[in-house]
């Protein structure tokens, strides 16, 4: 009982514990509850509320992307919550509006700055998993735990983009 | 629909992502400049965990087959470097936005959800003239490797348990070690 409790609010896990853990959950989700995990998912089942106000006849509203409170919707929201619980036992919740490091000394200290790049970089995101059939929780994770190949194309992209792009923004910061 | 089984499996997901210190900024974009490999051990381990797990509990009747993402190449991988890109430059994926958000991140839940429904709503509006093209080229659809190659599930399985673990046996011996330079705070 007391060797949960202490894992259970421990500030943070061994990334391969918690990797473990994430294989659980994504197995549960692929098995018996037959669903993938999903970040994104959450927004494009959400995006009809405005998009159809936007353009009425639209295909993809009307056909490809109904719009509700679907599964990927309850599942955001339980992400958030665990989120805050997990971060509440572990003494990590603390409201900010700026990265605890590195942040600054790449992109200097304005938090307009910040999210002015997080809104342009989370719509860059969403747009990716649009056409990329999936982000990394529904594609990468989800996708490659039931071996399909596009997930492994997906994660190569990934690291292919990240790392030139990462080692560029670091580049004279050391 | 029942909406307690996603609560649920989605607060066990958000709880992992922050154990996992996935809801930070510096965790994300270090594992692409090597600094720390936090994101590659948890997202490796994940994936051998749960393709073991689908794997048995297939093998023992448990579960059907299970819902596998679509391949098409051309816009998976388009997909993939996009996301790169993003996580390298902001530091989060979508599914890292709620987590960043329910550790108290303002930037995740504003501006980060604000990003995320616009990037949903773009989409749509360009779906029409971009999606069903990109999609319809090297479209293997819902197809797994061992369906597509032939190949015995338990071969794929235990040759990336193998790999996983020959890299994790080579990152803790220090064989690629990273970098240790000061975070810059």
């Amino acid at each position: 009982m007391r060797a949960w409790s202490k894992l259970l609010s421990a500030k943070e896990w061994s990334p391969y514990i918690a990797g473990a853990g994430l294989g659980i959950v994504t197995t549960i989700a692929l098995g018996p509850c037959h669903k993938r995990l999903s970040g994104a998912g959450a927004y494009q089942d959400l995006s009809g509320y405005v998009g159809r106000a936007l353009a009425p006849k639209s295909i993809y509203w009307r056909y490809v992307m109904p719009t509700g409170f679907t599964w990927e919707v309850y599942l955001f929201l339980g992400t958030f919550a665990g989120a805050l619980v997990s971060s509440l036992m572990g003494g990590q919740f603390k409201i900010r509006t700026m990265p605890d490091a590195q942040w600054s000394s790449v992109f200097g200290p304005s938090p307009a700055r910040r999210w002015m790049l997080v809104f342009a970089g989370t719509m860059l995101l969403e747009y990716a998993a649009g056409i990329g059939g999936g982000c990394t929780a529904s594609l990468a994770v989800s996708g490659g735990a039931a071996l399909a190949p596009g997930a492994f194309v997906f994660m190569a992209g990934m690291f292919g983009a990240g790392i030139p792009v990462a080692r560029g923004l670091y580049r004279r910061k050391g | 629909m029942t909406i307690l089984q996603p609560l649920l499996v989605g607060f066990a997901f958000g709880w992992v992502l922050q154990k996992g210190k996935l809801g930070r900024y510096e965790t994300i974009v270090n594992v692409f400049r090597f600094t720390d490999l936090a994101v590659l051990k948890f997202l490796l381990s994940a994936l051998a965990v749960a393709m073991l797990g689908i794997q048995s509990l297939t093998a023992l009747g448990l579960i059907d087959a299970v819902p596998v993402a679509q391949t098409f190449l051309l816009g998976n991988l388009i997909g993939g470097l996009l996301t790169g890109v993003g996580m390298a430059w902001v530091g989060f994926c979508p599914g890292t936005v709620a987590a960043g958000a329910g550790e108290g991140r303002l930037d995740y839940l504003i501006a980060g959800g604000l990003g995320l429904y616009t990037g949903a709503v773009l989409f749509g509006l360009t779906y029409p003239s971009i999606y069903p093209q990109v999609a319809t080229i090297a479209n293997l659809g819902s197809v797994s490797l061992m369906q597509l190659f032939h190949v015995d599930g338990w071969l794929v399985v235990m040759l990336f348990w193998e790999m996983t673990l020959l890299l994790f046996y080579a990152i803790e011996r220090g064989t690629f070690r990273p970098r240790t330079r000061p975070l810059h705070v």
